[in-house]
């Protein structure tokens, strides 16, 4: 039973992850890499909220979110903004660039020092006992439900959203769905802002689980590889990336070594690929015009 | 329009070296001040500056000041070359520093024995170079030191448990950090303890209860962990959070004594070779006056490593007397033998064959939740250094 907890577990932090990397994709083809910095400076955010609402953890948590999604957007409109109709691998030199930048940038605002947001909060992490003596943080618990409705909010917002529609058509068709009049720069702005959001969820639980570091940033790129196998521009396969990659490691860990826990996700990342370019779930048609 | 005397005479400024650093023990210093690893050595490189301020604002060493470049290489052993080459050519430094990831060492030790300049590895882990018979260019004042961490662990768990011990092992998947948890398993079935499992973690993992699952269904009751710190206290956690009861030891890092009292868990014991803030020494004291002075970021707890990297590159240099030379240096480096008042267990003392140091103390620590205070288990335990 603990093994399925732990596989669990590990699913809901990469498909949180991956589902940032696959919003921006899948609208407007740029690779996002500095998708764990954003993650990690969330982190950091709410540090800073909490030194600013000591005792009212719920109130610094959302000001965290609220601070992140606003990064996400004033990332894309100083940033991307001017690259948009310009190679995609000039965006994602740039994200990369960006990247180095927020790792510098933390090290100086808040030291390189190991921080636990949690302690400012007030917060305790105490353990819930599960059916068959399982047993998982509270912190824990809360990523995998914020994963659930995460995806079940992105679905429905995107089949059934008027601006989530309007995203769908950006990603399809760009000229189109400027020449109906949709303003593609604000989509992408809120396909942005959307993607750090969800990396700031998953950064912000994670940190408040086990503390922030300095290599969170690095657990960002480890998402990665789920979202590849689940195909890039698909929401669904990111969900089945990850819990693929997250049952690999975990069974690896407990019944072989866990050193391979490290290469094989990126092997099946290979097989996959091999097989599917495009991925599990991903459409070949949009991979073929990048 | 600048004239042309006035153009020479700025490009003749720009191109000599500051008249300070002329008059001046210039030395160097590569390390991880940003990067993955940096909380580690960023905070040692920082109480090596401030000790090296204070030096400098008590008049300096025989009235002559210490020129002291911080370089950041990021943990990347390219820029830590980059940085060797710029400091052993372009600033002349004649005693270079490493505080960084031991990927870094060949290159930055490399570049150092091409220009004859002594390396000291302070806060990083000391290369085996150092053990007797030692490298004639190579030094280290850190606290750790392989294979005898580990037999000082398991002899204060054979002295302290009071059943028979199921023993697992923490490694971080790194080279170092597995060779002494292998060390460690070799060694632990001659003092009666049953081995029942280790892990190795690879750098960094989101989640660590996969691995702490593991242990605990091995059955281990006492746990030891001699890794990043990193590895060590996110292990200690998850262990908990699967509500496993029993005990674990791991290498007192920098960060140990803020996490003894984060965690207040009387069942976690930090063994290492740095007395901790909590016991109140002089020079204790003296640290935490300059770092509040210096307004540091980092705790003062975490200073004690640089601090002692300052105190020998004080005594270092004092005894090179002036002008210093590499080769003057290196030839004290040899012979020190510095006076830690109490940081350590004994004295730092090198010989022409041993530069890690003639012998290694340990003290062990835990958080005592009666007192609600970190408390000494075990005082000083000596061991003589003969080989790695």
């Amino acid at each position: 039973m603990q093994l399925a907890v732990n596989i669990l577990v590990l699913t809901a932090i990469y498909a949180l992850i991956a589902c940032g990397y696959v919003l921006i994709y899948r609208v407007s083809r740029v690779l996002n890499l500095a998708h764990g910095e954003l993650m990690m400076l969330s982190a950091y955010l709410l540090l800073w909220t909490a030194s600013l609402f000591a005792g009212h953890p719920l109130v610094a948590i959302a000001a965290a979110l609220g601070l992140s999604a606003l990064v996400g957007a004033l990332v894309y409109l100083f940033l991307l903004r001017k690259l948009t109709g310009e190679m995609a691998l000039a965006a994602v030199l740039t994200t990369v660039a960006l990247g180095v930048l927020l790792r510098g940038a933390t090290v100086l605002v808040w030291s390189a020092q190991q921080q636990y947001p949690a302690q400012p909060l007030g917060a305790s992490n105490s353990t819930l006992a599960l059916p068959g003596g399982a047993r998982i943080s509270v912190w824990a618990a809360l990523l995998v439900a914020t994963t659930l409705v995460v995806y079940a909010g992105l679905f429905a917002f995107l089949r059934l959203g008027r601006w989530g529609m309007r995203m769908r058509a950006a990603g399809q068709n760009p000229l189109l769905a400027a020449q109906r009049g949709i303003n593609l720069h604000a989509i992408y702005a809120l396909a942005w802002s959307l993607s750090t959001l969800t990396g700031a969820l998953a950064g912000i639980l994670m940190a408040l689980d086990s503390g922030l570091s300095q290599t969170m940033a690095i657990i960002g790129l480890k998402a990665f590889p789920a979202a590849l196998v689940g195909g890039l521009d698909s929401l669904a396969g990111a969900l089945l990336g990850a819990l693929m990659v997250a049952a690999t490691e975990v069974m690896l860990i407990h019944y072989v070594d866990p050193l391979l826990s490290e290469v094989v996700p990126f092997l099946l990342l290979i097989v996959v690929l091999m097989l599917r370019p495009w991925g599990l779930f991903g459409t070949r048609e949009e991979l073929d015009r990048v | 329009m600048l004239s042309r005397t006035k153009i020479v005479a700025l490009t003749l400024g720009l191109l000599a070296p500051p008249a300070a650093a002329q008059d001046a023990y210039t030395i160097g210093l590569t390390g991880a001040l940003t990067g993955p690893p940096a909380s580690t050595y960023a905070p040692a490189a920082d109480a090596l500056r401030l000790y090296v301020d204070g030096v400098n604002a008590t008049g300096g060493i025989g009235g002559k000041k210490i020129n002291l470049i911080l370089q950041d290489d990021a943990a990347e052993p390219g820029k830590a070359t980059a940085n060797a080459k710029k400091l052993l050519g372009q600033d002349n430094v004649i005693l270079l520093l490493n505080a960084s990831l031991s990927s870094t060492f060949p290159p930055v030790v490399a570049e150092a024995k091409r220009a004859g300049v002594p390396v000291l590895f302070a806060s990083s882990v000391c290369p085996k170079e150092v053990y007797p018979p030692a490298d004639a260019l190579q030094f280290c004042s850190t606290a750790f030191a392989s294979t005898y961490d580990s037999r000082a662990t398991l002899g204060f768990i054979k002295e302290t448990a009071k059943e028979p011990v199921k023993i697992g092992f923490a490694a971080m998947a790194i080279p170092l950090s597995r060779a002494e948890m292998d060390f460690a398993e070799q060694q632990a079935p001659g003092l009666g303890m049953t081995v029942v499992g280790k892990e190795v973690i690879p750098p960094p993992t989101p989640d660590y209860t996969p691995f702490a699952t593991k242990l605990k269904d091995a059955g281990a009751n006492w746990v030891f962990s001699w890794a990043p710190w990193v590895t060590q206290v996110r292990t200690l956690e998850a262990l908990r959070r699967l509500d496993w009861k029993g005990n674990y030891i791991a290498w007192a890092h920098i960060e140990a004594e803020g996490e003894l009292a984060r965690l207040k868990d009387g069942s976690f014991y930090v063994i290492g070779a740095n007395a901790l803030f909590q016991d109140q020494l002089p020079i204790h004291k003296e640290i935490a006056e300059a770092a509040k002075k210096a307004k540091l970021t980092y705790p003062v707890e975490q200073l004690t490593e640089g601090w002692i990297a300052g105190m020998v590159v004080e005594a270092a240099l004092k005894a090179a007397g002036w002008p210093a030379t590499p080769e003057k240096v290196a030839a004290a480096l040899s012979t020190l033998k510095v006076d830690t008042k109490g940081l350590r267990g004994g004295p730092i003392e090198w010989t022409k064959d041993n530069h890690f140091r003639t012998q290694q103390y340990y003290r062990v620590y835990r958080w005592d939740p009666a007192k609600g205070s970190i408390v000494q288990v075990k005082d000083w335990t000596v061991f003589g250094v003969k080989s790695p």
